[in-house]
C-alpha cells in the first residue's frame, strides 16, 4: 500500500478539474425533478430507438417502409397484430413509429454534434483570434442566426432535389453553429487572458496549438452541455420538413408519419395515426427541454435553489 | 441624440445583412447543379418569350453581371414571371404579404402580452402550486410539435365541433354577397383567424412565460425593490410598477431573437391552414419547383425577419430608458 | 420615553448549513434628535439589525427574540400592513449601494413623489411634485434634473437624490446604511457634512452604519461597536473614539489611516470572525484578541460600565472594577 500511495497522491493531483465539475453538476443535475423526469422520458425514447429493429425480424409484415400486410390493404384500428393499427397501406404504425425514434435520434444527435464541431470551431477562432477575424465571423452568425432555418433548407431543398436524410442533417448543422459560438466565443475570451495561455505563447507556441491543445479543452465541456439545445431545434426542423413532403422518402420519420395522414386525408378518420407521431415529437423535445433546463442550473449556479433548514 | 445613432447603426446592419443574403442566394441559385437557365425561365414558355426573359435577366452574361442586373432587378421588383401563375412574381407575393403580416403580427403580441402577464403572476407566486402549473404549461404547449397541434385543432375545433372553418382566410359567400359591409367581411377574417393564432400563440407565449418568471426573479433581487418595500408600497404596486417594467425588458429582447423560429411556425401554420399567406406560397413554389417564386418568397420573407428585428429593436430602445437617454 | 428602544435583539438567518446566528442579544436606545452610529466589519450584524427596524429582513430571516420598541410600540409584532404603513412616514432608510436603489426605468422625480402620494391620499400630485422639488434644493440637486432617469445622474448625485427620498415623509428615524462606501473620498466627505447639517436643522434621529469608525465619529453622538453579531462596547464619540475599551475598538482605531497626529504603523486585524452558525463559546473576539486569556473562552463576558454612557463587554475591565 505504500508505493501505491505515492501513486495515489499523484493521481489525485492530476484529476481534471473538469471531472470534479462533472461529478458536482451531475449531483445538481440529479435533484431537479426537470432533470429526471427529462431523462427517463430520453430513456424511453432511446429504448424505442434500439428495439425498431426487432418487429421486422419478428415479422417482415412489420417492416416500417416495405412491409405489407396479407390480408390488410388499408388504413385500420389498434388490434392485436397491429398494436397502434395500419397505415394507408397497411404498414404497422407502431414499428414505423420505433423506425421514427430511431431517426430521431440519428438526426438530432449528428446534427447537435455537427453544429456544436463547426460552433466551437468558430466560436474558439473568433474568441482567441479576435479584431478583423472575429468582427467577420460574428457578422456572418448574425446573418445566420436572422434566417429561419426550416425555409432555408426549403430553398436548398428546392435547388438540389430531393434531399437524403445526411444532406439534411448537414444543412441544418451549418444553420444552427452561430447560437453555440457565440457562448464559446465569450468563453474562449476570457480563457485569452489567463496567465497559462500567456505562459503558452511566451513558449513560443504557434496561435494553431494554443487553441487547440489549451483552449479547446477547457471550453468542451460547455460545448457539450450545450449540445442539448442543439438536439431539439435539429429533431423539430427534419420533422417539419418531412410533415412539408420534402423529407428523405427513404426514412420514416415522425414527421413522415404526419405527412402521410395528412395528405391521404385520414386526419379526421385515424385518430390512432394521427396522435402517436406528434405526441412523440412534443415529447422527446419537452424531454430535451427538461434536460437543458436542468443544465441550466448546473451551468448557472445563480439559480440553484437555496435549501433553507426550516 | 444616443437613439438616432444606435437606431442608424442597426438600419445598416440590417441593409448589410439584407445584401449578404440577397448575394449568398444569387449564387446559390446561380451555382447550383443545373442549369440556371432553366430555373429562371418557364419551360413552358415560347421560344422568343423565353430568350427576351433571358436577355432581360442576362442570364448568357459573365457572372458579375448577372449579379448587377439582379440586384438591380431586386430594386425595380423584378422578380420574373412565376412558372405556376404565369403572372409577375412580385404582384402575387405583394398580395400574399398582408395576410401574413396580419396572423404574424397578431399572434406575436397576443403571445407576447399574455406571456409577460402571466411570467410576472408565476414568479411572485414563486414555489406555489400556482407556479409550478404554469410552468409546466409553458414548457408543455412550448414543445409540442407545431403542424400536429395545428391538426387537433382542426379536429376538434372545426371538424368534431365546427365552431371555425377548417381553412382559408375567408368565406366566399360573405365575401361575394354586394350587401355584406367591412364589418362582418372583418369579423369573416377574423373567425377564419382564431385557430392559425391560436396554434401560433399556444407554440409561444409559453417560452416569453418562461423568459420573463426568470427575470423577475432576477429583477425581484435588485436593490431598488427592496427601497420599495421600503417606501411602504403596496405588494401589488412593487410587482406591477418596479418590479415588472424592468422584467419585461428581456422579453422584448428575446421575441427579437425568436423571430425566425416564429416565422418557421408562421410558415408552417399558413400551409395547413392554407392561409394564403408568404410562407405557404415559399413552401408550395417550392413543391412545384417555381424558382423565381421561391426565390422572391424567400428573400421577402428575409426582409420582414429583418425588419420585424428592427421594429423590436425601436420598442425596446423606447421602453427602456437607458437607451434613449 | 426614548424614540427607539431595542431590547436583547437576537435575529438568525436559516441557511443549508444551519442557524446563522447574525445578531445575538443587542440593546441600545435612541433619543430624538440624536444620531447613533454601529461600527463593525462585514458580517458582523449591523445592517441586519438596521433591515430589521423596518421588517426587511429576507426570507430565510428570522428574529429570535427581542424587542423592539419605536414610540413606544413594540414594532416586531405588528401587523405586515400596520409595518407597512410606518414604513417610510416614520422610519426611513438610505440603503448600502445606493448606485442600485433606484428604479432604472422610472423618473428620479416620479420615485420619490410616489413615496409621498403613497403615505398621505390627500396629497395632490402638483402638490408632491413641489414637495419634491423643496427637497431637492435641501439636498442640493438642481432642480432641473428632476426630470431625468438615474442612470444620467453621477454618484453623489444619487445619494443626493436618495437622501432626498429618504426625507420625502419627514420621519423620525432615518437608518443609514453604509451610504457613503461607494463614493470617492471628496464626495463622501460633503456627503458627510450635508447629512450632519439636515440632521442638525430637522432634528431626525438617524443611525448610522458603517465599517469606518472615522466616519462615524465625524457625525453621530454616540457610538456602538459591534463584533460577529454582538455589540460589545457603547458609548459617546468622545468616549468611544478617545478612549476605547474593548481591545476590538482599539484594533479598529489603529488600522485606519489618519492625517493628523503621529506616524505609525497601519496594524490590520490578523485572523478572521468566527463561524457564527456554531458560535464559539465565550467571548467571540478571543481568538483574535493580543490580551486574551484562558477566562475569556469560558464566559461571555458582561457588560461593564466604564462612565454614565461608556460601557464595554470585556473580561478585563469587569475583572478591574469588580463584579456590577
Amino acid at each position: 500500500m505504500g508505493g501505491e500511495k505515492m501513486k495515489g497522491d499523484k493521481e489525485i493531483r492530476h484529476r481534471p478539474h473538469w471531472f470534479e465539475q462533472f461529478l458536482e453538476g451531475w449531483s445538481v443535475f440529479w435533484q431537479n425533478p426537470l432533470g429526471k423526469i427529462g431523462v427517463t422520458l430520453l430513456g424511453i425514447f432511446a429504448l424505442m430507438a434500439f428495439s425498431s429493429f426487432i418487429p421486422p425480424l419478428v415479422n417482415p409484415m412489420y417492416h416500417p417502409m416495405t412491409g405489407v400486410d396479407p390480408e390488410i390493404y388499408s388504413s385500420v384500428g389498434p388490434s392485436a397484430r397491429h398494436w397502434l393499427g395500419t397505415d394507408f397501406m397497411g404498414r404497422d404504425i407502431f414499428s414505423q413509429l420505433l423506425a421514427g425514434a430511431r431517426i430521431a435520434f440519428m438526426v438530432g444527435v449528428s446534427a447537435a454534434f455537427m453544429s456544436i464541431f463547426l460552433g466551437t470551431a468558430f466560436g474558439m477562432i473568433a474568441g482567441y483570434m479576435g479584431g478583423f477575424v472575429d468582427t467577420l465571423l460574428m457578422r456572418l452568425a448574425d446573418v445566420i442566426m436572422v434566417l429561419p432555418t426550416l425555409l432555408v433548407v426549403l430553398i436548398l431543398a428546392s435547388l438540389f432535389g430531393q434531399l437524403n436524410i445526411w444532406t439534411i442533417v448537414l444543412i441544418i448543422a451549418l444553420f444552427r453553429w452561430p447560437g453555440v459560438s457565440r457562448v464559446i466565443r465569450s468563453q474562449a475570451l476570457t480563457l485569452k487572458q489567463r496567465p497559462f495561455i500567456e505562459a503558452a505563447r511566451v513558449a513560443g507556441a504557434s496561435h494553431i496549438r494554443i487553441i487547440f491543445r489549451h483552449i479547446m479543452p477547457n471550453v468542451l465541456p460547455l460545448a457539450f452541455l450545450y449540445m442539448t439545445f442543439r438536439v431539439t431545434a435539429a429533431i423539430i426542423i427534419e420533422a417539419a420538413l418531412a410533415f412539408l413532403g420534402f423529407g428523405d422518402p427513404g426514412t420514416v420519420s415522425w414527421g413522415m408519419m404526419l405527412q402521410w395522414v395528412w395528405k391521404t386525408g385520414h386526419m379526421f378518420k385515424a385518430l390512432y395515426w394521427l396522435l402517436p407521431p406528434g405526441i412523440c415529437i412534443s415529447l422527446i423535445t419537452l424531454s430535451f427541454y427538461m434536460i437543458g433546463r436542468a443544465m441550466d442550473e448546473v451551468l448557472d449556479p445563480r439559480l440553484r435553489r437555496e435549501e433553507t433548514a426550516r | 441624440m444616443e437613439i438616432k445613432r444606435y437606431l442608424t447603426r442597426r438600419i445598416i446592419q440590417i441593409l448589410v445583412s439584407f445584401f449578404v443574403i440577397l448575394t449568398v442566394l444569387f449564387l446559390l441559385f446561380r451555382l447550383a447543379p443545373g442549369d440556371p437557365v432553366s430555373r429562371m425561365i418557364d419551360p413552358s414558355m415560347s421560344p422568343e418569350d423565353a430568350e427576351h426573359l433571358i436577355a432581360q435577366l442576362g442570364l448568357r452574361e459573365p457572372i458579375w453581371r448577372q449579379y448587377l442586373v439582379y440586384v438591380k432587378n431586386f430594386f425595380t421588383g423584378d422578380f420574373g414571371y412565376s412558372f405556376h401563375y404565369g403572372r409577375p412574381v412580385l404582384k402575387v407575393i405583394w398580395e400574399k404579404l398582408p395576410n401574413t403580416l396580419l396572423l404574424f403580427t397578431s399572434s406575436i403580441i397576443l403571445s407576447a402580452l399574455v406571456g409577460i402577464f402571466l411570467g410576472k403572476i408565476a414568479a411572485w407566486n414563486k414555489g406555489k402550486p400556482l407556479d409550478s402549473w404554469m410552468t409546466i404549461g409553458a414548457l408543455v404547449t412550448h414543445t409540442v410539435f407545431l403542424p400536429w397541434l395545428a391538426l387537433i385543432l382542426i379536429w376538434v375545433f372545426a371538424y368534431k365541433l365546427g365552431w371555425f372553418p377548417i381553412t382559408g382566410i375567408i368565406s366566399e359567400e360573405i365575401w361575394l354577397d354586394p350587401d355584406a359591409g367591412a364589418l362582418a367581411k372583418a369579423l369573416d377574417v377574423g373567425h377564419h383567424m382564431v385557430l392559425p393564432m391560436a396554434t401560433l400563440f399556444c407554440i409561444h407565449f409559453g417560452s416569453y412565460l418562461l423568459i420573463m418568471r426568470s427575470s423577475m426573479l432576477e429583477t425581484l433581487k435588485e436593490d431598488y425593490i427592496l427601497t420599495a418595500r421600503a417606501k411602504g408600497l403596496r405588494e401589488s404596486v412593487i410587482r406591477d410598477r418596479h418590479a415588472a417594467p424592468n422584467a419585461a425588458l428581456p422579453v422584448v429582447t428575446s421575441v427579437g431573437l425568436s423571430l425566425a423560429f416564429s416565422i418557421n411556425g408562421g410558415a408552417l401554420t399558413e400551409t395547413v391552414f392554407t392561409w394564403p399567406g408568404i410562407g405557404r406560397e415559399l413552401v408550395f413554389a417550392v413543391s412545384q419547383n417555381d424558382y423565381p417564386l421561391a426565390q422572391a418568397s424567400f428573400l421577402l420573407i428575409a426582409l420582414v425577419v429583418l425588419a420585424a428585428n428592427l421594429v423590436v429593436d425601436i420598442l425596446y430602445a423606447y421602453l427602456d430608458p437607458r437607451i434613449r437617454y | 420615553m426614548a424614540l427607539l428602544e431595542v431590547e436583547d435583539l437576537s435575529i438568525g438567518y436559516r441557511t443549508r448549513l444551519g442557524l446563522h446566528r447574525a445578531v445575538e442579544g443587542v440593546s441600545f436606545s435612541l433619543e430624538e434628535g440624536k444620531s447613533l452610529g454601529f461600527v463593525g466589519e462585514s458580517g458582523c450584524g449591523k445592517t441586519t439589525v438596521g433591515m430589521s427596524l423596518m421588517g426587511l429582513l429576507p426570507r430565510n430571516g428570522e428574529v429570535l427574540r427581542g424587542r423592539v420598541l419605536f414610540e413606544g410600540r413594540d414594532i416586531l409584532s405588528i401587523s405586515e400592513e400596520e409595518l407597512r404603513l410606518l414604513r417610510w412616514k416614520k422610519i426611513s432608510m438610505i440603503f448600502q449601494a445606493a448606485m442600485n436603489a433606484l428604479n432604472p426605468v422610472k423618473k428620479v422625480a416620479d420615485q420619490i413623489s410616489e413615496a409621498i402620494l403613497a403615505h398621505s391620499s390627500s396629497v395632490p400630485k402638483a402638490e408632491a411634485s413641489r414637495q419634491v422639488e423643496g427637497l431637492f434644493q435641501l439636498v442640493g440637486v438642481p432642480k432641473e434634473r428632476m426630470r431625468d432617469y438615474p442612470h444620467q445622474y453621477s454618484g453623489g448625485m444619487k445619494q443626493r437624490a436618495v437622501i432626498a427620498m429618504a426625507l420625502a415623509c419627514k420621519p423620525r428615524l432615518i437608518i443609514a446604511d453604509e451610504p457613503t462606501t461607494a463614493l470617492d473620498v471628496i464626495v463622501q466627505a460633503q456627503i458627510l457634512e450635508e447629512t450632519r447639517l439636515l440632521q442638525e436643522q430637522l432634528g431626525i434621529s438617524i443611525i448610522f452604519i458603517s465599517h469606518d469608525i472615522s466616519i462615524v465619529a465625524d457625525v453621530c453622538h454616540d457610538i456602538g461597536i459591534m463584533y460577529a453579531g454582538e455589540l460589545v462596547e457603547y458609548g459617546s464619540r468622545e468616549e468611544v473614539f478617545d478612549s476605547p475599551a474593548h481591545p476590538y475598538t482599539r484594533a479598529l482605531l489603529s488600522s485606519f489611516p489618519t492625517l493628523t497626529g503621529n506616524r505609525e504603523m497601519l496594524k490590520p486585524i490578523p485572523g478572521e470572525p468566527p463561524n457564527l452558525v456554531d458560535p464559539p463559546k465565550g467571548c467571540r473576539f478571543r481568538e483574535r484578541c493580543q490580551e486574551a486569556s484562558h477566562e475569556c473562552s469560558l464566559i461571555s463576558p458582561a457588560w461593564t460600565e466604564l462612565f454614565p454612557r461608556h460601557k464595554v463587554r470585556c473580561i478585563r475591565f469587569e475583572r478591574k472594577k469588580g463584579p456590577q
